[in-house]
C-alpha cells in the first residue's frame, strides 16, 4: 500500500492551518503591542496639557491709596498692615484698569473668573518678601488663569464654562500680548489642590518617598534574614516547608487583603494614626516581603559552593562565611529583587485606600508620621475629580510614576546585568 | 601492523589515509544515495564529503566513535537537522531519485516517507492508542475509526507489543518499560507506513533482555522497510545489519557487507577500532 | 515623645557600651589569647546593655495604661465607686477626654481624677526610666567585669543573630495568621449581626444602614450574590481576552520565534504586567469605556458609561503577561524529544503544538491560568475606577456591575465608625476574597510543582 498520495492530498490543508496557526500567534503577540503603544500615546497626549499653564499679564499699582494703606508717608508700615491689605481687591482693580468698560456688577465677575485663585496669594508673598515695593512703580506680573480659562486658550476647545463676553476679553488681551502659555512649574512643586492650576505632585512626590523609605526599611533587612536563614540555616523539616508555602502564597494574595490587615492590626489594634506614611510603609512591605525573599533566596543560591567550601576550610564559621563572603556576593541580585520590590511598591493603590491615605492633603509631608498621599492614590484622586484640567493632571502624574518605574526597572536590570559580568 | 594507541589515532596523523572512502559505498538501485555530502554547524563542520548508497530492504548501520558525525547524517536523511537553525546541508541526498534537499520536496511528506526512532524512548504524554494513531490520524490516512483501530493494531503487532499491551491500550504510553516504549515508538513510527525507517541508537538506553527483543525486531522489519540504524555496538552492528559503514571525524572511512567489515577491515582504522583500540 | 527620649538614651548607652568594650579588649593583655574577637566582645556587651532595657520597656509601655486605670479607680471617692460600672466608665471617659485635649472639665470630681492622674502618670515614668537606667548600667558593668572574657563572645553574637534570622522568616507565618485573625474575626463580628445564609445567598446589596435605630426599612441588606457575579463576570471577560492571547503569545515566542524577537518581545509583554493598576484604570475609564459606549450606541445598544465590559477587557490585557510568561516557561520545559518524535512522523510544527505539545504542557498551563484568574478576582483598582458601584444582578456585559473588591474599598473609605455592620461587612467580604485567591492559588501552585517533578 502507498500513503504518498494520501499525505500528499492532504498537505495543503495542512500547510493552510499551519499558516493560519503562526499568523494567530503573531496576531497575539502584536495586539500586546499594540495595547502596549496605545496606552501609552492615549495617556501622553492626555497628559501634554498639564505641563504648560495659561498666564494673564497684570499691571499691579502700588501707590499707598490702592493698597488701602495709610497714604500719610511718614506712617511706617509694619507686617500688620501689609497682612491687611485685601490682595484679592488689588487683583481685581488691575482687572478693573485693564478692561474700563466692564461695568456691569455680571460683566465684573465674569471678568475676575479669569484669573486663578492664586493670584492674590502670589501677590501677597510678592509684598511680603520686598516691602519696598510700596510706593513704587505699578508692577507688571504674570498671574495664572483660571483653569477654564487655561483649557480654552491652550486647548482651543471651548466648554461651556467660558462665556461670550470672557471670549472677548481673552481676544483683547491676546492681541495686547498679555495672555500667554508658559511652563507650569507648580506641577512639580505645589501639593494638591481643589483648582487644578494650583495643583501640583510634590506632597504625593514625597509622601511616596516617605512610604517607600519605611518599605525598603523594614522589608530589605527582614527579607534578607529572612532569605539566608532559609537558604543557609533551615533544617528540612515540616516548619521550612510551611514557612515556604507561605511565602509562595502571600505573593500571590490580592494586595487589599493586605490592606485589611493594616487597618484591622495597625490602626484597630495597636492604634497607629491613620494616612500616615509609616503605616503605608508597613503594609507595603508586607507586600514586597515575598519578592524580596524570593529573589534573594535565589541570589544566595547562585553564590558558588567553592566559595562556601574556602570560607569554611579556612575555619570561618558558619554565619562568618555567610556574611563575610555570601551575602557580599550575593548582593547585587538581592538589591535586584530590592527594586523591582520597590518598583511593586510605589504602584500599589489598593491597600493604601484601606488605611485611610486617601484624604485630601494640600500640605507638603515632612516624615512619616504626617498625614500624606502618594503618587498612585494621587492619581485615584484627580482621576475622579469632575474638572476636565484633571485629567489632564492625572495622565501627567502617570507619566510622572512610569518615569519612576522605568528608571528603577532599568537599575535593576543594569545591577542584574553587572552582576552576571562578574561571574 | 603498527601498534597505534588512542592518541596517535588522531586524525591530524592519519587524515590522509582515510581521504575518500573505502570498500562498496556504492550501489546499484538504491533506496536512498548521497554525494558528496557536507553538513556544518555554524563555523563548526560535521560531515565532510560522504557519499553512501543505502539499499533496498536491508539494513545498514552507521558505527563509529561518538561525536563521529553519523547521528548528524542520520537525520539529514529526514531532513531533522531543519529544526536546527545553523545547520547547513549541502550535496546530493537522493531518495528513490528525488533530491531530498529540493525545494519542492516537502519536509512533512519526506519524514512520511521515512521515519525516525530516537536513542531515548519519546512516547508522547498519551495513551498507547493514541501514541500509535497519532500519525495515521494526523495524515489522514485512515478514513474511520475502524480503520485507525485496524492500523493501530497490524502497527503494534509489527512491533510485537500488541499482546503485552492489548489489555491496556488507553493506559498512558509512559506507563510501560523502557523496552515496550522503544517498541511503541517503532510501532508509531510503522503506523504511518514508511518506506525507509531510521534508527539512532535504539537500543543504548535499554537492557540486555529488551536490546535483544529490540534487534529480533528490526531484522524482521528488514522485509518490509529499509533500516538505517546508527549504533555504538559492534555487536549489534555485526547481529542485524547486512552492511556497515565506519564513520570517523567526520567522514566516512569505509562501507562493506557487515560480515566483511568485521573479518577483513581494509582500512587500518577500522581495524583498529572493531578491535577495540580506540573508540 | 517620652519613650523617644528614653529610647535614644537606651541606644546612646549601647553605642557607650559598645565602644568602652572594643576598647577594653582590643587592649586584652591576659595569660591567654582571647577566643573571640575585639567586636564580638564589644556586641556582647552592647546586648547586654541595650537589649533587657528594651524589653523591660515594651512590657512597660504594655501594661502602663492598665496600671494608671487601677491607680485612678482606686482614687475614686466611695460615692462615685457604687454607682454602676456605666457611670464609672463615663468618668473615666471624661478623664481620658480632659487629658488628651489639655482642657479642664468644669466637675470637681473629674478633675481631681486628673490630677491624680497625672501624678501616677508621673510617677509611673520616673520608674521606668530610673528602672531602664539601672538595667543599662547593669549591663555595662557586665560587660566590663572581667566575666566578659570568660564567656565565648563570638558564638553567643551568632545565637543571637541567628535568633534574629528565625523571628524574620517567621514574619511570613505571622503576615498569614495576622490576615486570617483579623479578618476571620472582624467576619465573625459581622456574621452575628447578619446571617451567612443571607450574606453567600441573598440578591440584594444595599449596606447603608440607618442612623436611628427607629428609622423603617433601612437597615441594610446584605446579600453578596450580586458582588460575587459581578466579579466572575469582569472576572470571566478577563480570562476571555487573557487566556487565548497570552496562551498564544507564548506558544508562538517559545516555538516560532527568533531568539533575537524573543529577547526584544518578552521584556517588552512584561511591561504589561509593571504597570500599576490605577494607570489600568484610568485607562479603562476615561479611553476604553467611552470608546465602547459609542461604539455600542452607534449600533444602537444602550451600554452602561461604566460597564463590566471596559473593566474586563483591560483587566484582560493587564493580565496577559500571567498567562504568557508563566505559560512559557511550561512549554519550554517539554523535552525537545516529544517536538523530535512528532516532527519525525511528519508531523507539522502546528500538529506537533497542538496534539503533543499542549497536552503535554496542560497542566502548567491550567496552573498559570488559575494563578491568573486569582490575580483577576483580587484585582482591585480597575474595578474601582471602571465598573460601578451598582449592585446589579446581571451577566449582561454591557451592564454596571459592581465586585467584592470594589465594595471593599467603598465600604472602607472615609471615616467610619469601625462596628457598623457596614464596616464589618466588608471583612466578611475580604474574607471570601482570601479564601478564594488562596483555593486557587494553592492549587495553582501544587499543579504547577507536580508538573516540574514529570519533567525533571
Amino acid at each position: 500500500m502507498n500513503n504518498t498520495e494520501t499525505v500528499k492530498a492532504g498537505l495543503k490543508k495542512r500547510y493552510a492551518r499551519e499558516k493560519r496557526f503562526q499568523f494567530y500567534g503573531k496576531a497575539a503577540v502584536m495586539s500586546g503591542f499594540v495595547f502596549l503603544i496605545f496606552l501609552l500615546f492615549d495617556i501622553t497626549t492626555k497628559a501634554i496639557p498639564a505641563f504648560s499653564i495659561t498666564e494673564i499679564l497684570l499691571e499691579v499699582p502700588m501707590d499707598r491709596s490702592s493698597l488701602g494703606l495709610s497714604t500719610d508717608t511718614s506712617v511706617s508700615i509694619d507686617d500688620e498692615a501689609i497682612a491687611a491689605i485685601d490682595y484679592a481687591g488689588l487683583v481685581k482693580k488691575s482687572l478693573r484698569s485693564q478692561f474700563p468698560e466692564a461695568t456691569k456688577r455680571k460683566d465684573k465677575k465674569l471678568l475676575y473668573r479669569l484669573m486663578s485663585g492664586s493670584a492674590e496669594y502670589e501677590l501677597r508673598q510678592l509684598i511680603i518678601d520686598d516691602p519696598g515695593l510700596i510706593d513704587g512703580e505699578p508692577l507688571s506680573i504674570w498671574f495664572k488663569a483660571d483653569d477654564d480659562v487655561d483649557t480654552f486658550y491652550k486647548l482651543k476647545r471651548n466648554t461651556s464654562r467660558i462665556k461670550a463676553q470672557q471670549v472677548e476679553f481673552i481676544a483683547s488681551l491676546k492681541t495686547e500680548s498679555r495672555i500667554r502659555t508658559a511652563l507650569n512649574w507648580d506641577f512639580f512643586t505645589n501639593g494638591d489642590s481643589r483648582e487644578p492650576e494650583q495643583a501640583g505632585i510634590k506632597g504625593a512626590l514625597l509622601g511616596s518617598f516617605w512610604t517607600l523609605l519605611v518599605t525598603l526599611m523594614v522589608s530589605l533587612p527582614v527579607g534578607i534574614a529572612a532569605a539566608i536563614y532559609l537558604e543557609e540555616f533551615a533544617p528540612q523539616n515540616r516548619l521550612t516547608d510551611f514557612i515556604e508555602i507561605n511565602i509562595n502564597n502571600l505573593a500571590a494574595v490580592p494586595s487589599i487583603v493586605f490592606g485589611l490587615l493594616g487597618l484591622a492590626v495597625f490602626i484597630n489594634f495597636f492604634g497607629m494614626p491613620r494616612s500616615v506614611p509609616l503605616v503605608g510603609g508597613l503594609v507595603l512591605s508586607l507586600i514586597t516581603l515575598p519578592t524580596i525573599i524570593i529573589s534573594s533566596r535565589a541570589a544566595i543560591k547562585s553564590v558558588p559552593p567553592s566559595l562556601r567550601e574556602a570560607a569554611l576550610g579556612l575555619g570561618a564559621s558558619h554565619m562568618q562565611m555567610v556574611f563575610h563572603h555570601v551575602l557580599p556576593q550575593a548582593m547585587p541580585g538581592v538589591l535586584t529583587g530590592a527594586i523591582i520590590g520597590m518598583a511593586q511598591a510605589l504602584g500599589e493603590t489598593a491597600p493604601l485606600l484601606m488605611i485611610g491615605m486617601v484624604a485630601f492633603i494640600v500640605d507638603v509631608p515632612d516624615g512619616v508620621l504626617d498625614s500624606a498621599t502618594v503618587l498612585p492614590v494621587q492619581i485615584f484622586l484627580w482621576a475622579d475629580s469632575p474638572e476636565s484640567a484633571f485629567t489632564a493632571l492625572t495622565a501627567a502624574t502617570i507619566l510622572v510614576l512610569l518615569a519612576f518605574l522605568t528608571v528603577m526597572n532599568a537599575l535593576a536590570i543594569l545591577l542584574r546585568n553587572y552582576f552576571e559580568r562578574q561571574r | 601492523m603498527q601498534q597505534r594507541n588512542k592518541k596517535t589515532a588522531s586524525p591530524s596523523l592519519s587524515l590522509g589515509n582515510f581521504a575518500s572512502t573505502i570498500g562498496e559505498n556504492l550501489l546499484n538501485d538504491a533506496k536512498i544515495s548521497t554525494r558528496d555530502v557536507n553538513v556544518s554547524y555554524g563555523d563548526k563542520q560535521a560531515i565532510y564529503d560522504a557519499s553512501l548508497d543505502i539499499g533496498r530492504n536491508q539494513v545498514i548501520a552507521l558505527i563509529g566513535p561518538s561525536g563521529c558525525g553519523k547521528s548528524t547524517f542520520l537525520r539529514c536523511l529526514n531532513r531533522m537537522n531543519d529544526t536546527i537553525g545553523i545547520c547547513k546541508v549541502s550535496g546530493k541526498l537522493m531518495l528513490d531519485g528525488e533530491d531530498i534537499y529540493a525545494k519542492k520536496m516537502d519536509p512533512v511528506l519526506l519524514r512520511a516517507r521515512v521515519g525516525m526512532v530516537f536513542q531515548k524512548p519519546n512516547p508522547f504524554p498519551k495513551s498507547i492508542y493514541d501514541n500509535v494513531a497519532y500519525g495515521p490520524r494526523i495524515h489522514g490516512l485512515a478514513r474511520s475509526n475502524a480503520e485507525v483501530d485496524e492500523i493501530v493494531i497490524t502497527s503494534l503487532e509489527k512491533a510485537g507489543l500488541f499482546e503485552e499491551v492489548k489489555d491496556r491500550l488507553n493506559a498512558p504510553g509512559t506507563s510501560l518499560s523502557g523496552g515496550q516504549q522503544q517498541r511503541l515508538c517503532i510501532a508509531r513510527t510503522i503506523a504511518v507506513s514508511p518506506e525507509v525507517i531510521l534508527m539512532d541508537e535504539p537500543a543504548s538506553a535499554l537492557d540486555p533482555i529488551a536490546t535483544a527483543i529490540i534487534e529480533e525486531l528490526i531484522d524482521e522489519l528488514r522485509q518490509n522497510y529499509t533500516i538505517v540504524i546508527v549504533t555504538h555496538s559492534m555487536q549489534q552492528a555485526a547481529r542485524v545489519s547486512q552492511r556497515t559503514a565506519y564513520f570517523h571525524m567526520g567522514r566516512i572511512v569505509e562501507v562493506g557487507d557487515t560480515n566483511r567489515i568485521f573479518t577483513n577491515p581494509r582500512h587500518e582504522m577500522t581495524e583498529n577500532y572493531i578491535t577495540g583500540k580506540f573508540g | 515623645m517620652q519613650v523617644t527620649s528614653l529610647f535614644l538614651m537606651i541606644v546612646g548607652l549601647g553605642l557607650l557600651a559598645f565602644f568602652l568594650s572594643f576598647q577594653r579588649s582590643a587592649r586584652y593583655n591576659g595569660p591567654t589569647r582571647l577566643r573571640s574577637l575585639p567586636h564580638h566582645y564589644a556586641s556582647l556587651t552592647a546586648v547586654w546593655t541595650v537589649f533587657p532595657a528594651l524589653l523591660l520597656m515594651i512590657v512597660w509601655s504594655i501594661i502602663e495604661p492598665s496600671y494608671l486605670q487601677q491607680k485612678i479607680e482606686a482614687s475614686l471617692t466611695t460615692e462615685i465607686a457604687d454607682q454602676s460600672s456605666d457611670a464609672i466608665g463615663l468618668y473615666l471617659n471624661r478623664v481620658h477626654l480632659a487629658i488628651a485635649s489639655g482642657t479642664v472639665d468644669a466637675d470637681p470630681v473629674v478633675q481631681s481624677l486628673v490630677v491624680a492622674y497625672e501624678k501616677a502618670a508621673l510617677q509611673s515614668r520616673y520608674l521606668n526610666t530610673a528602672m531602664v537606667l539601672v538595667l543599662c548600667l547593669g549591663g555595662i558593668t557586665l560587660g566590663l567585669s572581667k566575666i566578659l572574657f570568660k564567656v565565648h563572645a563570638r558564638v553567643g553574637i551568632e545565637r543571637l543573630l541567628k535568633a534574629f534570622l528565625i523571628l524574620c522568616s517567621g514574619v511570613a507565618i505571622v503576615t498569614t495568621i495576622g490576615i486570617v485573625l483579623s479578618v476571620l474575626f472582624e467576619s465573625i463580628r459581622f456574621f452575628n449581626a447578619v446571617s451567612v445564609f443571607d450574606f453567600m445567598f441573598g440578591t440584594s446589596w444595599s449596606p447603608q444602614t440607618s442612623i436611628r435605630s427607629d428609622q423603617v426599612g433601612s437597615s441594610g441588606s446584605f446579600g453578596a450574590v450580586p458582588l460575587f457575579l459581578g466579579t466572575l463576570l469582569i472576572s470571566l471577560i478577563a480570562m476571555v481576552i487573557a487566556v487565548p492571547v497570552g496562551l498564544m503569545t507564548a506558544i508562538y515566542l517559545s516555538e516560532y520565534a527568533t531568539g533575537k524577537f524573543r529577547t526584544i518581545a518578552k521584556p517588552t509583554l512584561e511591561v504589561l504586567a509593571g504597570i500599576p493598576t490605577v494607570v489600568y484604570g484610568f485607562f479603562a475609564a476615561l479611553t476604553i469605556a467611552p470608546f465602547i459606549r459609542n461604539v455600542g450606541e452607534s449600533i444602537g445598544l444602550s451600554v452602561a458609561s461604566e460597564s463590566a465590559l471596559a473593566a474586563g477587557i483591560v483587566m484582560g490585557v493587564m493580565i496577559i503577561p500571567f498567562v504568557s510568561s508563566l505559560s512559557d516557561d511550561v512549554i519550554r520545559a517539554v523535552p525537545q524529544s516529544m517536538r523530535d518524535g512528532s516532527l519525525a512522523l511528519g508531523a507539522t510544527r502546528s500538529e506537533t503544538i497542538k496534539k503533543v505539545i499542549i497536552p503535554a504542557a496542560l497542566p502548567g498551563i491550567v496552573g498559570s491560568v488559575l494563578l491568573a484568574a486569582s490575580r483577576a478576582i483580587g484585582e482591585t483598582m480597575i474595578v474601582v475606577m471602571a465598573a460601578g458601584l451598582a449592585a446589579n444582578l446581571t451577566v449582561n456585559p454591557l451592564e454596571a456591575v459592581t465586585t467584592v473588591t470594589v465594595q471593599i474599598v467603598t465600604l472602607l473609605t472615609g471615616d467610619q465608625e469601625f462596628d457598623s455592620p457596614k464596616t464589618l461587612a466588608a471583612f466578611a467580604l475580604g474574607l471570601m476574597l482570601f479564601v478564594t485567591t488562596l483555593l486557587l492559588n494553592v492549587i495553582a501552585l501544587h499543579v504547577v510543582r507536580r508538573y516540574r517533578e514529570q519533567y525533571e
